[in-house]
């Protein structure tokens, strides 16, 4: 059937179209509060997309998490001039000269582990982060051999003179020096010795003395001219 | 009658015309799902809705709940909504009708209907039926009433759609998932059986 056909039906089928009309007009009533009630549900429904939005982000964290701990290469195979921090890798390049025996001390405490790594890392290494380790090995290595050389010399001196604290008594074959070895530090010259003592009080007593005469002959200037006058 | 006919057509053409104009602002609206917008639209097209929906789910709570969730479904798919395709009223009815059957489909509500299967009513000539549902008679008017509650919910809402809400044979189909032609045999099949259903109540 056409729809114009179908649309001169619905004309003619005026009773068909009355009784729809009661039906619809018999309906029940939307109640008032329905529309409210909706809007207070899709009020609701916002929380419920975001907690859909965020998972996927957190799961996303989640993943790059575990691949970076995945990823990571174990303490034991990093490279171990890396793990050293920055103060140990490079000592001040300029030094006092009453210093020496400071950096000697300090860099014989690194020295040997230093030297033991550059040994070990003998495997050539192409990329310019390998280069600059490589580099800052050599500058090592060198000011290593600098300490050495003074250090030899410090124990020669010490050898020379007796230690306080009984150190040289080991045999030589290692010497640790520590703060209590530098003079400077060394409390004992905090104070004068009783030599200095009577020293500086025989010193002290004889200016005392020469201040009087001079004292004495000034007064005895002044009385000769006043004679005069 | 029939100049008066012409000019309420106009009348509802000129409607519709404004109609279509300011739904693209609350389309719009929608979009950035605006809690105003979605208040304007329950207000356009919520007692429609609901019409729609209560002629064919019984019971007012379970339309309430089948209306509730046809606006979320509205507010949520308005980006699928296609301006080319059909109104945004046609749209709507479409999820409402979809939304309305599924709840039938799903429920199973205790409802007796009358099927035609063996074709009884294909026997009914189209005089007939003419002379049932056209000559004006009150009496008439109640027994189609009654007839009507006996119709499948799926073919008393094409009725309904098309002498009540005088919607097209394509408006239609696409409210009901289907084409002009299915829905044409359709309403000419129902109208002889609504025929039948009436001569039934007569006897």
């Amino acid at each position: 059937m056409k729809e114009e056909q179908l649309n001169t039906l619905r004309e003619q089928d005026k009773n068909l179209r009355d009784a729809i009309r009661m039906d619809e007009a018999e309906l029940p009533q939307m109640p008032a509060d329905l529309n409210a009630r909706l809007m207070q549900r899709m009020a609701q429904e916002p929380r419920k997309a975001r907690t859909r939005t965020i998972w996927p982000w957190i799961a996303a964290a989640c993943v790059a998490g575990v691949m970076m701990i995945w990823l990571t290469p174990p303490k034991e195979q990093m490279p171990t001039v890396a793990m050293q921090t920055p103060s140990q890798q490079t000592p001040s390049p300029t030094l006092p000269l009453n210093g020496k025996e400071e950096v000697s001390a300090e860099v014989s405490k690194v020295e040997e582990p230093v030297v033991a790594k550059v040994e070990k890392k003998e495997v050539p290494q192409r990329t310019p982060r390998a280069k600059k380790v490589q580099d800052t090995q050599k500058t090592l290595t060198l000011q290593a051999a600098d300490v050495c050389n003074d250090l030899a010399a410090v124990q020669e001196q010490e050898e020379s003179t007796p230690l306080p604290s009984g150190e040289g008594q080991k045999g030589g074959a290692v010497v640790t020096l520590t703060e209590h070895d530098i003079p400077i530090t060394r409390p004992e010259n905090y104070k004068y010795t009783p030599e200095e003592l009577a020293l500086m009080r025989k010193q002290a007593n004889e200016a005392y003395l020469k201040w009087v005469q001079l004292e004495l002959e000034i007064s005895k200037y002044n009385l000769e001219q006043t004679a005069q006058k | 009658m029939q100049c008066f006919g012409g000019t309420q057509r106009i009348y509802k053409q000129k409607t519709i015309k404004k109609m279509i104009e300011t739904d693209i602002d609350l389309i719009e609206g929608l979009r950035k799902q605006s809690p105003k917008a979605q208040q304007q639209m329950l207000d356009r097209y919520g007692r429609d809705v609901f019409a729609q929906v209560v002629r064919l789910v019984p019971g007012i709570e379970n339309a309430e709940e089948v209306y509730q969730d046809v606006f979320v479904k509205v507010f949520k798919y308005i980006n699928r909504y296609d301006e080319g395709k059909s109104s945004l009223k046609t749209w709507i009815s479409r999820i409402a009708y979809n939304e309305a059957i599924s709840y039938l489909r799903h429920q199973r509500p205790t409802m007796v209907y009358i099927e035609d299967r063996e074709g009884e009513a294909d026997t009914i000539s189209e005089a007939e039926v003419e002379e049932t549902l056209g000559r004006a008679n009150a009496e008439t008017v109640q027994i189609i009433r009654a007839a009507l509650k006996h119709l499948p919910p799926d073919e008393r809402a094409i009725i309904t759609m098309f002498y009540y809400e005088e919607m097209s044979l394509k408006e239609i189909a696409y409210v009901t998932e289907s084409i002009p032609t299915t829905v044409a045999s359709k309403l000419s099949r129902t109208r002889k059986k609504l025929c039948r259903i009436i001569n039934m109540l007569r006897s």
